[in-house]
């Protein structure tokens, strides 16, 4: 367990940590997450003393940690950088072994953790164990610093960002992998991101702060529900919890760049119109810029003259759609008729854009995948 | 073929015999000159306040001509080997010195700051992390210093201390080139044969795993 009661930190006038209380329990999957400058890393170095607090106590397990000696406090913490620092004069095994070294561990001990670590990776021994880490891929030489993190057992384990400077497959793999690990070894684990995506797939609990104070510490399907504030909110973005579908409107949906005539233009203009914009039917608007119906190919075809309007063959037989109408009859109404598309209307009757089945389609994915 | 029999037989023995001399006193300063120049570039690395102070007062020093510092020492302690390992072994102190510091402070701050979140010591992690990354560096200067050293040796003649220099002032009050040839050529065999030797001990001593990348750069 990790209690931060009152904890102040400055640096000069600045107060970085702003007398931050909260506990986070044995086992859990903690994650710090808030935007840059807003005292979540000193947050995480508080705990392994690499920064000390100006004010407040620390405690982990209850114990008051300025109170313990603090090259033997981060032997018992596991710690991963953001840059992955692993030691480039030192092989994968003896990069994992660096804390059991320092706790005198025996040979054998040593180079059973090894083998334990990298199986625990599908890292194969002969393959991996005596190799440097400049001859290794950005995601596996973080695996490794992961491994070293966990090597002596430590209760908790510090993250930094360490995953930020991989590319979003391996970045994702590692995440999956660090739940796994998690999971089995039930560690309990502080882990700093900026990436809110990160944060809602590993987090327990996520501790959103902001100006060196919490703003928010909750589950993140709480978060997600009921955001703090709005910069909460707009950290959260995509992701927040989708309206209730009944709620969505046709403007949700819209598709706005649509082509619309003139009905006092001639049948000609209007063909080409038509094929510049590779459409078979347009929407005609009146001087005003008001609905008035629509134009197809069919339409045109079926009359004669070069001295027609618009006007003289358009059709008004379609039902359109206002704004705020709900997106469920527009969608109803598109499955249920041949038309591609439904018309919306703003409320002076000008034209806010048309709902195509793929456009639902993809505001759906949109909504549901982020 | 005549002449160079000639030249052995009247020169061979003393040339031993000042190579002899000249090697001892470069291994004599470079030793100690090594051994102090890593001891103080590590202390003014872990105390900055100190390094910015002493720092450009050494590199000043460092411009005395060694011709004035060996005449210097020689007022005070007289026509003794000792002079003259003093004196080079300071000069061969300043590169060692000044590479310890820089390979030092250039560790990239990540591998620190990994090392410390580790719980290592000060103390582990100068000898598990920063020396062993600042050794191609301080390898640098060691090798600088052991060549410097080799020429600035040929200074010991001029208090009649011996080694290859002993030809090259010989042979210049005598108005001999190929005296001073005995002198000169010896000696830059010596200072190439000695890089060389260092560039092995490089390889020897630089952890595989950033061998690569000095490779590289």
């Amino acid at each position: 367990m990790i209690q931060f009661e009152h904890v102040v930190k400055k640096y000069g006038d600045a107060t970085v940590l702003d007398d931050i209380s909260f506990t986070i329990e044995p086992g859990q999957f903690a994650v710090l997450i808030g935007p840059s400058g807003c005292g979540k890393t000193t947050t995480l170095k508080t705990i392994n003393r690499l920064i000390e607090p100006d004010d407040g106590t620390v405690r982990i397990d209850g114990d008051d940690i300025s109170e313990v000696n603090r090259v033997q406090l981060r032997r018992r913490i596991g710690y991963v950088i953001q840059q992955i620092g692993l030691f480039p004069n030192m092989t994968v095994a003896q990069n994992i072994t660096v804390v059991p070294k320092l706790l005198k561990y025996s040979k054998e001990d040593c180079d059973k953790i090894v083998h334990d670590m990298l199986e625990m990776v599908d890292m194969p021994y002969d393959q991996y164990a005596h190799k440097y880490p400049s001859e290794m891929s950005g995601g596996q030489q973080q695996r490794i610093g992961v491994l070293r993190a966990l090597a002596a057992s430590p209760p908790i384990v510090l993250m930094d960002e360490p995953f930020g400077a991989l590319d979003p497959m391996t970045r994702s793999a590692l995440q999956d992998e660090i739940l796994h690990l998690q999971k089995k070894l039930k560690k309990t684990i502080v882990f700093v991101t900026h990436d809110m995506e990160e944060a809602l797939n590993l987090a327990d609990v996520i501790i959103f702060m902001e100006n060196g104070k919490i703003t928010q510490m909750a589950p993140p399907e709480e978060m997600l529900k009921n955001p703090a504030n709005e910069s909460v909110k707009n950290f959260l973005g995509k992701h927040i919890a989708v309206d209730d579908p009944s709620t969505l409107t046709a403007a949700d949906f819209l598709r706005t760049n649509v082509v619309t005539v003139d009905s006092k233009k001639s049948l000609r203009t209007c063909t080409a119109q038509m094929m510049r914009s590779n459409v078979d039917s347009l929407i005609v608007t009146d001087e005003n810029d008001k609905y008035i119906g629509t134009v197809s190919v069919e339409d045109i075809k079926s009359v004669s003259g070069d001295d027609l309007r618009v006007a003289d063959v358009l059709k008004n037989d379609r039902e359109t759609f206002r704004v705020d109408d709900d997106a469920k009859r527009c969608f109803d109404k598109l499955l249920s008729t041949k038309d591609n598309y439904v018309i919306v209307l703003k409320h002076d009757d000008t034209v806010a854009g048309i709902i195509t089945k793929t456009s639902i389609a993809k505001a759906l994915a949109e909504r549901l995948w982020g | 073929m005549e002449y160079l029999t000639k030249m052995i037989d009247l020169y061979g023995e003393s040339l031993l015999r000042n190579i002899g001399i000249h090697l001892l006193y470069v291994f004599a300063s470079v030793s100690i000159g090594f051994v102090l120049g890593l001891t103080l570039g590590i202390l003014l690395y872990r105390s900055e306040k100190y390094a910015k102070i002493i720092l450009p007062v050494l590199s000043v020093f460092n411009t005395i001509p060694g011709i004035v510092f060996i005449g210097i020492l020689f007022l005070y302690l007289g026509m003794k080997p000792a002079t003259v390992i003093i004196a080079l072994s300071i000069y061969a102190m300043f590169p060692v010195l000044k590479n310890t510091f820089v390979g030092l402070t250039n560790v990239e701050r990540r591998y620190i700051e990994a090392a410390r979140g580790c719980g290592m010591n000060n103390r582990q992690i100068l000898f598990r992390v920063e020396l062993p990354l600042a050794i191609p560096t301080i390898i640098g200067g060691l090798r600088m210093a052991t060549i410097y050293t080799v020429s600035w040796s040929v200074l010991a003649a001029m208090i009649g201390l011996g080694g290859l220099g002993e030809f090259i002032y010989q042979g210049i009050n005598i108005n001999r080139n190929d005296i001073i040839l005995l002198g000169a050529i010896p000696a830059a065999v010596l200072a190439i044969a000695l890089g060389l030797l260092i560039d092995v001990l490089q390889r020897k001593v630089t952890p595989r795993g950033i061998r690569k990348e000095l490779n590289r750069r």
